[in-house]
């Protein structure tokens, strides 16, 4: 007996994705170019780098190129393969009315004032970070959080939970956006603020949203440590969050210089000490080699020298630094003695795995594997950027 | 059903052209295609391939032997005693040669991929052709994959406009 193999009939279309390709297909004829099948077709496509004029250019080759690249499943299909290496699109300032400064060369550079947040209010509003395509926006006068995908234009809106509301209020908010792996529609949003009487009964508390369900979970908390040789200051949580492994972090700042994890296997939080924090104050959170927890300080006594210190395996609040690596930035960047005045880190891009820093001469991008470094602009008024990485 | 070694079933493939390929079950079944058909018990003998001429489906046999997970004598995977990376070095030198064909070929090889549903071959041969154009200007693309351009000049105009900064 001989069986017929008839494909389109026993399977699905093909789609590493696990998605049924939903593009109508036509019919298939055995002589007809794969360019003439519009599933095959895509699957090739699929295949263009995430570059961002990659397809804009490939809508002009033809009609029916330009059909399948516009498909918004195909648009989707395009984003969850490209997921792990989205390109550094550039940077949203956050004192400047969230513009946007461009870091690719053309064709990829994506002009100034492309992603412009569509608001129908006056409302003030801070931005809290940036991360998988999305923009995490704090609106103080409504205590709403604001999502914003400047690809898509897509906004979404959401009340923050009373609790944190007050807190965010009073002494300002942190927070972190994230997507799921293989999933590029919907987004979970993790709000950070610290609460408690006087500073040594301090308590860091968190939210966390989720589109699936429309819903904020429950309250999550954890003690902070009162450092007896600390500050006055009551501890606050910082800057744009780091996502390494299954964990969010952020700098704890005030009188613990600490770090805050949430863990998103566990749904817990826990205060981290980084080792000998004295005068290590401007330190900046980062991956370490393999992806795990690691932040870079550049001292006092050696103001050129950058040092990447690594956090060793252990669950242990107390956990155990060793110093990867150093870089000296000045021979890096061949910094005149004059030049080098002062170098600061501006922040660190996730997926790029590279590093922002101010100088005298101009702002840079370093690639922390490679240390190729690219030369932005220059500017003499340091800002907060978010690096927006987004295919 | 056809068996030539002990442990290891025998599948037939026929080409529409008249060629019979006697392939191991496990080679056969890199296909998810094949796969679903043994599964499903509709391939006692022999399955017939249409569409896929012997010549492609002698390349897509050859792919799949390369491709199918190994076993040793034990039955543990070769995996086990040669490093992974090392293995996916060997491959990735493998399938660098195995793709120098022609583009008649190489579009060939993407209709059986997908036909047959092998992931691996669709993703070499789709990646491969991305690749030959990723570098080229708009008019060597359509050359060079025989691409017609449908568009009157000025509903290229109006398309290039929307997203000028990508054709700087």
């Amino acid at each position: 007996m001989t069986c017929v193999a008839r494909a389109s009939l026993l399977v699905p279309s093909m789609s590493e994705e696990g998605e049924m390709s939903s593009l109508r297909r036509r019919r298939r004829s055995p002589a007809a170019s794969p360019l003439e099948d519009d599933d095959l077709l895509s699957e090739i496509l699929l295949r263009l780098p995430p570059q961002p004029s990659s397809l804009p250019r490939a809508s002009v080759v033809c009609k029916s190129w330009r059909r399948l690249v516009t498909d918004p499943q195909f648009r989707r299909r395009f984003r969850l393969r490209h997921r792990r290496n989205p390109p550094l699109l550039g940077f949203f300032n956050r004192f400047d009315g969230l513009s946007f400064q461009p870091t690719l060369d053309a064709p990829d550079r994506v002009p100034l004032g492309r992603f412009p947040l569509q608001r129908d209010d006056g409302d003030y509003f801070v931005s809290l970070g940036c991360r998988h395509g999305l923009l995490l926006i704090f609106l103080p006068e409504r205590l709403q959080i604001l999502v914003w995908d400047p690809v898509t234009g897509d906004q979404h809106r959401l009340t923050i939970p009373p609790v944190v509301a007050e807190r965010a209020e009073k002494i300002g908010i942190s927070g972190a956006v994230y997507r799921a792996a293989g999933d590029v529609q919907q987004f979970q949003v993790f709000l950070a603020v610290t609460d408690g009487d006087g500073p040594k009964h301090r308590r860091a508390l968190a939210c966390v949203y989720s589109s699936k369900t429309c819903l904020w979970g429950n309250l999550i908390s954890t003690p902070i440590p009162h450092q007896a040789h600390g500050s006055q200051f009551f501890t606050m949580v910082t800057g744009d969050a780091l996502l390494a492994g299954d964990s969010l972090y952020w700098v704890l700042a005030g009188n613990l210089d600490g770090i805050l994890e949430f863990d998103l296997e566990k749904q817990s939080l826990a205060v981290i000490q980084p080792v000998d924090v004295r005068g290590r104050r401007h330190f900046k959170l980062m991956w370490a080699e393999g992806g795990g927890l690691g932040f870079l300080f550049i001292s006092e006594s050696d103001r050129y020298t950058a040092q990447l210190w690594k956090r060793l395996t252990g669950r242990d609040a107390i956990a155990s630094w060793v110093l990867a690596r150093t870089i000296e930035l000045d021979k890096l960047l061949s910094l005149n003695p004059e030049e080098e005045e002062r170098i600061v880190m501006l922040g660190f891009v996730e997926n790029n795995n590279v590093l922002l820093l101010w100088t005298v001469v101009g702002v840079f991008t370093i690639h922390l594997e490679s240390l190729k470094f690219k030369k932005l602009f220059k500017t003499m008024q340091m800002s907060h950027y978010h690096p927006f990485e987004s295919v | 059903m056809a068996t030539r070694e002990a442990g290891k079933k025998m599948i037939m493939l026929k080409s529409p052209d008249g060629m019979e390929f006697e392939v191991e079950e496990a080679v056969a079944m890199e296909s998810q295609t094949i796969r679903k058909m043994i599964e499903d018990d509709c391939a006692d003998t022999a399955i017939l391939i249409p569409n896929i001429n012997s010549k492609i489906l002698s390349r897509v046999i050859e792919y799949c032997n390369k491709h199918v997970p190994t076993t040793g004598a034990t039955g543990a995977a070769a995996s086990d005693t040669v490093a992974p990376a090392a293995l996916a070095e060997d491959l990735k030198i493998w399938d660098a040669e195995f793709i120098k064909v022609n583009r008649a070929t190489r579009f060939d090889l993407i209709q059986a991929a997908s036909y047959l549903n092998i992931k691996g071959l669709l993703d070499l041969t789709s990646q491969t052709t991305i690749d030959t154009i990723s570098d080229n200007s708009l008019e060597e693309i359509r050359s060079f994959l025989s691409t017609k351009n449908d568009y009157l000049p000025e509903e290229e105009q109006t398309i290039r406009r929307e997203n000028q900064w990508a054709f700087q």
